[in-house]
C-alpha cells in the first residue's frame, strides 16, 4: 500500500464558509492595505505642497515689507505673522546676506537651534527638511534674491522661513487614525455581514448534512423536499439512489424466492413419486429421500444467506421491534398450538432496530423456531435496544430461551457450524442455526449459546451499535 | 371430510390427491389461484390446501380474499419460500399452518388431520365421546377398547360426524362433503350406511350413539370427552 509522506498527511478540509471567509479577509485586508497606503502617501503629498505654499507665501510677505536699514541690511517693517514674535510658536524666518551677515532673526528662533542654508544662489528656492537642535524636524524654506537698494547698489540676500513639522504629524497621526478605524470597522462590518450571508446560503448545505446523517443513523429513509435549484440535483439523485437501493433489494429477494419456489417444487414432485414411509424402506428410495433432503438443505442455507441485507440498511426504516416480534410470535404459536407451548415476549420500551427488517424477522424467526421445537412448555424472548452516545445507530440484543434440554457445552460451538444437526430427528435444526450466525455476522454482531434459567438453551444475539 | 388443494405444479398437485384420496378424504383440485378462489368459496370444505407460488392469483391474495369472505375452514399453506417473513405473512393472512416444500406425504397428513382435528373443538389427537374412539391417523375405532371393522365410507361418516359430535348434520352437508362430485348422491344411501355404523358400534343397542333429528339430520349424541 502506498502511503502518504509525512507532512502531507490528510488535514481535515476547512469548511466551506471557514475557507471563504478567510479568503475574503485576506483580499479585504490586501485591498484596505493598498487603499490605505495610497490614501497616506496622496494625503502626506498635499499636506507637504501646503506647507510649501504656506511658506512660500511667508517668504514673499517678508519680502515685500522688507525695509533698507542704514548698513545696508534688510528687515521686515512690518510682520504679517504674530508668531514670528513668539519663540516657541513654531514659525521662524531670518533674512541673510549672502556674505553671511545676518540681518534679520524673527525673535522665535531665540534657542530654536535651528541653522537655515545660507549658500543659496540669486533666484534659487529651495525646500527641505531641517533638524533643529533638539532633533525635532522643521520644514524649511529658502530663496536667494538680488536686493537693489535705493542708492542703486545691488546685494545678494537669502529669506528663509520654516515652521515645525510637529502639528503636521499630529494631523497625519489623526488622519492615520481615522483612516484604519474607518476602514477596520467597514472590514469588520463586511466580514460580519459575509457570514450572515454565509450562513443563510450554506443553510441548505447544513440541512442536508443533518438529513444524511439521519438516514445514516436510520431515524429517517429518504432526504427531505424544498431544497434550492442548485440542491435538487443532489437531493434528488440520492433519493433515487437509496431507493433504487431498496427496490433492489426487494426485486434480488422476488428472485431468490421465485428460484426456491422454481427449485424446491420439482424436489417436492420427487419426494412425493417416492410415496410414502413404506416405499422408502427401500434403500434406493431412501438414499434418494436423503438426497433430496441435502438439496433442500444447501438451497435453504444458500438463498438465505444470498437474502442477508448484509446489515447497510440505508435508507430503510427503523423497525418496530416489538411489533415485528410479535407478528412472530403470533405466526410461530399458530405452527406449534398442537404442543400447547407458551411463549414470553419481553421487550424494553420504545426498541427500534435501526436495520433491515426481514434480516431482523430472519433471525428472530429461526432461533425462536429452533426454540419451540425443542421447548416443553415455555419460550422466551427478550429484546433490548443498546445504546452507545459515540455511535450513530443502536445495536440490538436479543435472548431467546427454552425448557428443553439444552445444548451441551462441548457442543454449543459445533451447532453453530454450517449445517451442523446435533439431532436428526429434528429436521433444520442445523441450518436455523448456522442460518442465524452467518446473519447476525453480516450485520457485524455475534451469537453465544449458553444455559437458562428455565432449563434449556439461551442464545443470545447482539448487534452492536454502529 | 372434504379438502381443497391448489397447486400449479401438475404432477405434485395430483400425487397429493391420490394420497388424500387414498387416506379417505374427498378432495378438489385447482390449478390457479382464481379456480382455488371459486372452489374455496363454491364448495362446502373442511380444509384448503393452497400453494404461495400460484398463477394468476398469489396464494397470499387467495387466502385473504377466503378469509375475507368469511370462510372459517383451516387453510394449510405450501411453500417453497424459507423466509421467516414469507411464512409471518401468509399466517398473518390467515392460513393457519405451513408445510415447506419439499415435504414427506406423512408430514401434510398429519398437519391435516391436525388442523381438522382442532377445527372440530379437540386438543388430543384420539377423538374420544362415551366409549368410542376414533384415531384418524391410523382410522382405528374402538368401543369399549374393542375395535370395530368398517369399510371405508362407513369410517368416514363416522369420522365426520365424531368431529362434529354434539352438532346436528344435514344429510345434504353430509353428502357434499363426503362425496365426489361424479358420486352418485342418492341420499338414501346415507340412510343405508347410518344404519350399518348403528348395528356395528351398538350391536346390542345400548349406546345409542347416532340420533336421527327428523327433517333435520343427524347427531353423534356421546358425550365428548374433553382432555385437557
Amino acid at each position: 500500500m502506498k502511503r502518504l509522506p509525512a507532512g502531507t498527511s490528510a488535514r481535515a478540509p476547512r469548511s466551506l464558509s471557514t475557507r471563504l471567509l478567510l479568503s475574503v479577509s485576506a483580499l479585504l485586508i490586501v485591498f484596505f492595505g493598498i487603499t490605505i497606503v495610497a490614501l497616506d502617501f496622496v494625503f502626506r503629498d498635499l499636506s507637504e505642497r501646503a506647507i510649501r505654499d504656506r511658506l512660500e507665501v511667508q517668504v514673499l510677505a517678508l519680502l515685500s515689507s522688507s525695509e533698507e536699514v542704514p548698513g545696508g541690511g534688510l528687515r521686515p517693517e512690518q510682520l504679517a505673522e504674530a508668531r514670528f514674535d513668539n519663540p516657541g510658536s513654531g514659525l521662524y524666518g531670518e533674512i541673510v546676506a549672502s556674505d553671511g551677515e545676518v540681518s534679520w532673526r524673527s525673535n522665535s528662533l531665540t534657542g530654536a537651534g535651528l541653522a537655515f542654508p545660507r549658500q543659496i544662489r540669486t533666484g534659487e528656492r529651495r525646500f527641505g527638511e531641517l533638524r533643529r537642535g533638539d532633533g525635532s524636524a522643521v520644514l524649511a524654506y529658502s530663496m536667494g534674491i538680488d536686493w537693489q537698494f535705493s542708492d542703486g547698489t545691488m546685494r545678494p540676500f537669502v529669506y528663509s522661513v520654516a515652521e515645525d513639522l510637529e502639528p503636521y504629524y499630529a494631523q497625519l497621526r489623526r488622519f492615520r487614525g481615522g483612516l484604519f478605524g474607518w476602514f477596520g470597522a467597514l472590514m469588520l462590518l463586511l466580514l460580519g455581514a459575509l457570514a450572515l450571508l454565509l450562513r443563510r446560503l450554506l443553510a441548505p448545505l447544513r440541512r442536508v448534512e443533518r438529513e444524511i446523517e439521519a438516514i445514516e443513523a436510520g431515524s429517517i429513509t429518504e432526504v427531505g423536499g424544498g431544497y434550492p435549484r442548485e440542491l435538487l440535483g443532489i437531493t434528488t439523485n440520492l433519493n433515487a439512489l437509496l431507493n433504487s437501493e431498496r427496490e433492489r433489494l426487494a426485486r434480488y429477494r422476488n428472485t431468490l424466492g421465485n428460484l426456491a419456489h422454481s427449485f424446491k417444487t420439482p424436489l417436492a414432485v420427487m419426494r412425493n413419486l417416492l410415496g410414502g414411509a413404506q416405499v422408502r424402506e427401500l434403500p434406493v428410495a431412501r438414499q434418494l429421500d436423503e438426497q433430496i433432503g441435502r438439496m433442500d438443505d444447501i438451497v435453504k442455507y444458500q438463498l438465505k444467506r444470498a437474502a442477508a441485507s448484509g446489515g447497510t440498511g440505508l435508507g430503510t426504516a427503523p423497525v418496530d421491534v416489538r411489533e415485528a416480534l410479535e407478528a412472530l410470535r403470533g405466526a410461530l404459536l399458530k405452527v406449534y398450538a398442537e404442543r400447547g407451548i407458551s411463549c414470553e415476549l419481553l421487550v424494553s420500551e420504545s426498541c427500534l432496530f435501526m436495520g433491515d427488517r426481514e434480516d431482523l424477522t430472519e433471525i428472530a424467526g429461526n432461533l425462536l423456531d429452533n426454540a419451540f421445537k425443542w421447548a416443553r412448555r415455555c419460550v422466551r424472548l427478550t429484546a433490548q435496544r443498546l445504546s452507545d452516545p459515540a455511535a450513530r445507530r443502536d445495536g440490538l440484543r436479543m435472548i431467546v430461551e427454552d425448557d428443553g434440554p439444552g445444548i451441551p457445552e462441548a457442543e454449543r460451538a459445533r451447532v453453530l457450524e454450517r449445517g451442523a444437526r446435533l439431532d436428526e430427528r429434528v429436521s433444520g435444526q442445523g441450518i436455523g442455526l448456522s442460518v442465524v450466525r452467518d446473519l447476525v455476522q453480516l450485520n457485524g454482531g455475534t451469537v453465544t449459546i449458553g444455559a437458562s434459567a428455565l432449563g434449556g438453551a439461551r442464545i443470545e444475539v447482539r448487534l452492536p451499535p454502529t | 371430510m372434504r379438502i381443497l388443494i391448489v397447486e400449479d405444479e401438475p404432477s405434485l398437485r395430483q400425487s397429493i390427491v391420490e394420497q388424500l384420496q387414498e387416506a379417505g378424504f374427498n378432495v378438489d383440485a385447482a390449478a390457479d389461484g382464481e379456480e382455488g378462489l371459486y372452489c374455496g368459496t363454491e364448495y362446502a370444505l373442511d380444509l384448503a390446501i393452497v400453494d404461495l407460488g400460484l398463477p394468476k392469483l398469489p396464494g397470499l391474495e387467495l387466502i385473504r380474499k377466503l378469509r375475507a369472505a368469511s370462510k372459517s375452514y383451516p387453510i394449510l399453506i405450501l411453500t417453497a419460500r424459507d423466509r421467516w417473513q414469507d411464512k409471518v405473512e401468509g399466517l398473518q393472512a390467515g392460513a393457519d399452518d405451513y408445510v415447506a416444500k419439499p415435504f414427506h406425504f406423512e408430514e401434510l397428513l398429519a398437519r391435516v388431520q391436525a388442523l381438522l382435528r382442532r377445527s372440530g373443538g379437540w386438543a388430543q389427537p384420539v377423538l374420544r365421546c362415551g366409549p368410542v374412539a376414533l384415531d384418524p391417523r391410523t382410522q382405528e375405532v374402538t368401543v369399549h377398547g374393542q375395535r370395530v371393522e368398517l369399510t371405508s365410507f362407513e369410517y368416514r361418516i363416522l369420522e365426520y360426524l365424531i368431529h362434529r359430535a354434539g352438532e346436528v348434520i344435514s344429510k345434504s352437508e353430509l353428502t357434499e362433503r363426503l362425496y365426489a362430485q361424479d358420486f352418485d348422491r342418492d341420499s338414501n344411501t346415507i340412510e343405508v350406511f347410518i344404519g350399518r355404523l348403528r348395528r356395528k358400534l351398538d350391536p346390542d343397542d345400548t349406546l345409542k350413539p347416532i340420533e336421527t333429528l327428523r327433517g333435520r339430520g343427524y347427531r353423534f349424541a356421546l358425550q365428548r370427552e374433553s382432555a385437557a
